[in-house]
């Protein structure tokens, strides 16, 4: 049972190195490069948010994410002190530019939705446990 | 990866080469250098994205791409995406942006 874990720092500036070490864990397990790239793009923007949004880019605050294959599935959990948000309260689909700012809004947590199958997030302790899980078959 | 942007102005058409990642670090960069370039020569009728050096984009790329259509579009300007990447047309397809630019595989 496959288990990877990387500890970082809130801040955008690790965004890339998140990124560098789903993809290098995924290449191992799977031969298609569009895959291995969705399941990148989700856990980024998974994390994005957490930094960006739940943690102010503050790089005092620590996260931890774990992926683990099992049984022919991916799962991604991501540990995070900020308190949760649910991923499932943003429209379905995106508006592409949002009327109060102007800008696209909620893109990430849109990719996040059509590219996982499972999202779960709970509290527990003094962090929230975000739970991704795509089926590999 | 380090992200290239090169901008290219050939007549009345934008020739925008990115080479490595699009994401919410090198993305403000390219809305910025896309925004000197419309200023500097007004008479832009066209924007081709060279993409077959993007490896990957975020959310963050595909929203600065589609803010510039909306910024940039309002003046007649039309967008052309060029030699994409499958990994990269996936996500773009994902997010429709398939639907309201012009967008051809590599």
């Amino acid at each position: 049972m496959p288990k990877y874990i990387l500890d970082f720092a809130a801040t955008p500036d690790n965004l890339p190195v998140i990124r560098y070490f789903v993809q290098e864990h995924l290449k191992a397990h799977l031969s298609d490069p569009v895959r291995v790239n969705q399941l990148t793009v989700a856990t980024e923007e998974l994390c994005a948010n957490s930094i960006v949004h739940g943690n102010h880019s503050d790089p005092s605050q620590k996260l931890r994410l774990e992926l683990r294959i099992e049984k022919q599935r991916l799962h991604i959990y991501l540990y995070d002190p900020a308190p949760p948000y649910d991923l499932h309260k943003y429209p379905f689909p995106p508006k592409l530019l949002r009327k109060d700012t102007n800008r696209p809004g909620g893109l990430g947590i849109y990719l996040i939705r059509q590219l996982m199958d499972k999202i779960t997030v709970r509290r527990r302790g003094q962090q929230s446990v975000y739970h991704l899980v795509k089926n590999l078959a | 990866m380090e992200t290239q942007i090169t901008l290219s102005p050939n007549a009345d058409t934008l020739n925008v080469a990115i080479s490595g990642e699009l994401d919410s670090l090198s993305a403000p960069r390219l809305y910025d250098q896309l925004s000197q370039a419309i200023k500097d020569q007004p008479n832009i009728k066209k924007i081709v994205f060279e993409c077959q050096n993007l490896s990957y984009i975020s959310s963050a790329g595909a929203g600065i791409l589609l803010l510039s259509l909306d910024n940039f579009g309002h003046r007649g300007i039309d967008f052309e995406l060029r030699k994409v990447r499958p990994e990269v047309y996936n996500i773009l397809d994902l997010l429709g942006l398939t639907k309201v630019m012009s967008v051809s595989n590599a």
